[in-house]
C-alpha cells in the first residue's frame, strides 16, 4: 500500500516545496549535492552545531551490528558512519557505502582512505529505489539524511526489505517533526532564516540549503514513516525521537 | 522520565574520549585491558532511568554507549543516590558491597576490572612534553606531580589531624577501642538478659508444674 504523504503521482513528486516531474527529481536532488559535497560535513556541524555526530552514533548503537556482519549504509554520502561500521564488523564483515551522487561518493571514498577504513569497505552509486543486491544478503542497513531525497520513498523502502536477510534491521534517521510547537516555531524561523544564509557564506549556495530545508518539511512526520516502514514489510518498528523530535531514528526488523 | 538519546549519546561520547586519554596516559592499562575482552559491563541506574554499557573491546579500549542488546557480563545496578554513595565512599569497594546496588553476573571481573582502574597510573609528562618540547614540559611535569603529591599529603595530614581533634582534644567522640568495647559490653548484656529471661521462663514452668501438682 502506497502512503498518501509520500505523494508520487503519476507524474510529479516534490521537490521541497516545488512540485516537479518524477523524472527529474533525482536529476535536481543530485545537483544539490553536487553543489555542497566538498564542505557537507563542515556545513552539517554548523548546521547542527555538532549534533549530528550524536544522532549519527545512538543510530550506530541501536544497530547492534556485530564482527563478520555485512552492513549498507544508503546516501552513506561523505562515509562518517561506514567508517564506524568498517570498525564495528572487523575483518570477516564488510560494509557497502552506497549514495546516488558520485560527487558525495568521491568525497567519501576520499575520507574512508584518509581514515585508514579500508579493506572491508565497497563504494557503489547505486539509486535507494532499485537496490543492486542480491536478495536476503544484508544483515542491516542504515539510511542517515538520505530517505527525503529519494524519489519515491516507498518503493525505496521495499528495496531495502528485499535485500535484508531475514532478521536483519533498518534504521532511518531522518529529520523530523519537533514535538514542542515552541521548538517547532524556533526550527522554522532557523531553517528558512539562518539555514540559507549559513549555505550562501560557506558554500556560496543558498538555494541548495533552502531546498535541505523546505525537503525536511515535506517530509512524513515520525508516525506516518512509521507506517510507511511496517507497510514496507518490517515487523517490530518503533522510533526514536532525538532532540525533541527534530530528528528521529525509525527501526524496523525484517520478519 | 525519557532522556533525549542525543544527550546520553554525548555523555557516553564525553566519557569514552576521558577514558581513552586516560588509558593512552597510563603505561600498560590497555594490555591488562586486553585480557578482559570480551568483557560487557552494565550500569544501570533506576532513578532517574538510565542504561549505561562499558564494553571492552580486542584493543583494550573501553566503548560507552547507551544500547546494547547482548547480556552484560556483570550488571551494576541501583538508584543515582547509592551509586554517588559508591563514588563518594573512602572504600568504594566495601560501599559497592554493603550499600543499596544490586550486583548480578560474573562479580570476579568487576573486581579485576576495579584493580586495573585502581593501578591507573596517568603519565601527565608525554602529553607536556609533545606540547611544550622536552625542557618546559618537563618541569611544568615535575610540578604537576609536586603538586599532585603534595596536596595528597595535606589531604591526608588535614584528615589525621581533623580525627585527633575530635577525639583526642574535643572528645567529641570516642575513640575507637573505647567504642568497640562499649558496643561489646552491650552485647554481653544482651546475652545475659536473654540467659536470665529464659531460666525466668523455666523457673515459671516448674512453679506452674509445682502448684499444680499440689492441688
Amino acid at each position: 500500500m502506497m502512503s498518501t504523504h509520500d505523494k508520487v503521482t503519476d507524474d510529479t513528486t516534490d521537490f521541497g516545496f516545488e512540485r516537479v516531474k518524477t523524472g527529474e527529481k533525482a536529476g535536481r536532488v543530485r545537483e544539490v549535492f553536487d553543489s555542497v559535497a566538498a564542505r557537507y560535513d563542515v556545513m552539517n556541524d554548523l548546521m547542527s552545531g555538532g549534533m549530528h555526530r550524536l544522532w549519527k552514533r545512538f543510530t550506530i548503537e541501536l544497530s547492534a551490528v556485530r564482527p563478520g556482519q555485512t552492513v549498507l549504509d544508503i546516501a552513506g554520502g561523505t562515509g562518517d558512519l561506514a567508517a564506524k561500521f568498517s570498525k564495528l564488523v572487523g575483518a570477516d564483515g564488510h560494509v557497502v557505502l552506497a549514495d546516488i551522487n558520485a560527487a558525495m561518493l568521491s568525497v567519501g571514498r576520499d575520507r574512508l582512505i584518509d581514515k585508514g577504513a579500508l579493506g572491508n569497505i565497497s563504494v557503489v552509486q547505486a539509486d535507494a529505489q532499485y537496490l543492486p543486491f542480491e536478495d536476503n544478503s544484508i544483515d542491516c542497513i542504515t539510511i542517515a539524511f538520505g530517505l527525503r531525497n529519494v524519489t519515491d520513498k516507498n518503493k525505496a523502502l521495499a528495496s531495502m526489505h528485499r535485500v535484508l536477510k531475514p532478521g536483519g534491521r533498518l534504521l532511518v534517521l531522518e529529520f523530523s517533526k519537533p514535538v514542542s510547537p515552541f521548538l517547532s516555531k524556533i526550527y522554522d524561523t532557523y531553517s528558512f532564516s539562518a539555514l540559507p544564509a549559513m549555505g550562501k557564506i560557506i558554500t556560496d549556495d543558498a538555494d541548495s540549503y533552502r531546498y535541505l530545508a523546505e525537503s525536511i518539511r515535506k517530509h512524513p512526520d515520525q508516525d506516518t514513516l512509521l507506517n510507511m516502514v511496517e507497510d514496507a514489510g518490517f515487523v517490530d518498528c518503533r522510533y526514536h525521537n532525538m532532540t525533541g523530535g527534530i530528528v528521529a531514528v525509525h527501526r524496523g526488523i525484517k520478519g | 522520565m525519557q532522556h533525549d538519546p542525543a544527550v546520553i549519546a554525548g555523555v557516553c561520547l564525553v566519557a569514552e574520549a576521558a577514558i581513552a586519554r586516560a588509558i593512552a596516559l597510563s603505561p600498560g592499562t590497555a594490555r591488562q585491558l586486553e585480557e578482559l575482552h570480551p568483557v560487557e559491563l552494565a550500569i544501570v541506574c533506576t532513578n532517574p532511568a538510565i542504561d549505561v554499557f562499558l564494553v571492552i573491546n580486542s584493543d583494550g579500549e573501553i566503548n560507552v554507549s547507551s544500547y546494547r542488546e547482548t547480556e552484560p557480563t556483570v550488571c551494576i545496578s541501583g538508584s543515582s543516590s547509592a551509586f554517588l554513595k559508591v563514588a563518594t565512599a573512602s572504600d568504594p569497594a566495601a560501599a559497592l558491597i554493603n550499600g543499596n546496588i544490586k550486583i548480578t553476573g560474573d562479580t570476579a571481573v568487576l573486581m579485576t576490572l576495579q584493580n586495573v582502574l585502581s593501578d591507573l597510573n596517568i603519565d601527565w609528562e608525554a602529553p607536556m612534553v609533545d606540547l611544550l618540547g622536552p625542557i618546559v614540559g618537563h618541569q611544568l611535569a615535575n610540578l604537576i606531580r609536586g603538586l599532585t603529591s603534595a596536596s595528597r599529603v595535606a589531604h591526608q595530614s588535614a584528615r589525621r589531624q581533623l580525627s585527633e581533634f575530635i577525639l583526642e582534644e574535643g572528645r567529641l567522640s570516642p575513640p575507637r577501642a573505647e567504642l568497640d568495647d562499649f558496643l561489646g559490653s552491650i552485647d554481653d548484656m544482651v546475652l545475659r538478659v536473654d540467659r536470665a529471661e529464659s531460666r525466668l521462663k523455666r523457673l515459671k514452668n516448674r512453679v506452674n508444674i509445682l502448684t499444680g501438682a499440689s492441688t
